[in-house]
């Protein structure tokens, strides 16, 4: 309870530094696996964004946006990950990367491996550094 | 405005805000029950009945929600909610109305500073002052909500345009309070600024948290002018 009232904080004398910086941003990608020695797929992001969004999808995710809100949760986690590593974060995004292929493809192969690509601006071109590979994982217990 | 007014309207405004963010986690098994209880609360809150005691819980409920995530879910919406419910709840336990008021006027304050530093960290970075800043959120953050929105990047005169317009309009709120003209005047801007980055990046619990504190400017404006 005492480090939730530290978390608490941060609330009560806000900084309000939004957008201060752009700092390299990170986007998680992840495979599934057979075994952790069978050849794997090849990586795939993470819930891509879609090529355009209507305006009255737009005046709906108003009222209406837990995927969205999911997905810059886990920005969250893979931007506090990478700065101060901790089981939390790890496990927040392996548990909802699991939980998607779920849904999606029930029968998917059972092994989630995900990792981190820092994305950042290189003069004028954009540059992909590979942050952090996470161990592979049983999809069911993430 | 009355503090009592202002006051009341922010917890009805702030209520429907945390139904409306609440509602979002139902989807996940794992948090319903938090949630759900979450919005319950808020229904006494607006109900009007045992304010202070939902208020009270609602700020217990929100300390376990951030040990449950280790932080805030959403960033700046969810430190703007909860400074306010922390205020909201603060000026019913407190004996006279003059601690109401410093802590009314607290509230008020950062509101005004949320608008306020914000710029001023903007134009003291040069990427900011030469559009490369809001450039790059195009490019390459995490927030446009489509790849058709990235290709914004490939017009730096409307970004540079839009950059000052955000720097100055933030840098400029505070005066907003010298009258309720320009007070209204200027709210109305900085709605349609939330509305548009909730249609651009996906941030609508901003949009609806930011608005549901206005009404304490309201009352601010009026104390001091």
């Amino acid at each position: 309870m005492l480090r939730n009232l530290t978390l608490l904080l941060p609330a009560l004398v806000p900084s309000w530094r939004f957008f201060d910086i752009i700092a390299p941003s990170p986007r998680i990608e992840y495979r599934l696996l057979f075994a952790e020695d069978a050849p794997a797929d090849d990586w795939r992001e993470f819930r891509p964004r879609p090529a355009q969004v209507s305006l009255p999808t737009m005046f709906v995710r108003l009222f209406w946006n837990p995927v969205w809100n999911e997905s810059l949760f886990l920005v969250s986690c893979a931007e506090r990950f990478l700065d101060f590593p901790t089981d939390h974060s790890r496990q927040e995004i392996a548990r909802r990367i699991a939980a998607q292929v779920t849904r999606e493809t029930p029968d998917a192969p059972p092994l989630l491996q995900f990792r981190l690509v820092l994305i950042a601006r290189e003069g004028d071109a954009l540059s992909r550094a590979i942050a952090y590979v996470s161990p592979a994982t049983e999809r069911a217990a993430a | 405005m009355t503090l009592d007014l202002a006051v009341r309207i922010t917890e009805i405004l702030l209520g429907l805000a945390f139904i409306q963010q609440s509602a979002e986690h139902l989807v996940r098994r794992d948090e319903a029950l938090l949630f759900g209880l979450r919005i319950a609360v808020c229904v006494l809150l607006i109900s009007g009945a045992w304010t202070a005691w939902a208020l009270a819980a609602l700020v217990l409920l929100s300390i376990v929600i951030l040990g449950r995530f280790q932080g805030p879910y959403n960033g700046g919406s969810d430190r703007m909610g909860l400074l306010a419910l922390v205020c909201l709840c603060a000026i019913h336990f407190m004996p006279t109305l003059r601690w109401q008021e410093y802590i009314a006027g607290y509230l008020g304050a950062q509101i005004v500073l949320s608008y306020f530093l914000s710029g001023w960290v903007k134009i003291i970075n040069p990427a900011w002052r030469d559009g490369h800043a809001l450039r790059d959120v195009f490019a390459y953050s995490a927030y446009p909500v489509s790849e058709g929105l990235r290709s914004w990047r490939e017009r730096p005169r409307v970004l540079l345009t839009m950059s000052w317009a955000v720097m100055l309009f933030e840098l400029v709120f505070p005066l907003a309070l010298v009258s309720q003209p320009t007070l209204i005047a200027a709210l109305t801007i900085a709605a349609l600024f939330h509305l548009a980055n909730a249609c651009l990046f996906g941030l609508n619990r901003f949009f609806w948290t930011w608005i549901a504190v206005y009404p304490i400017l309201f009352w601010l404006q009026a104390r001091l002018f």
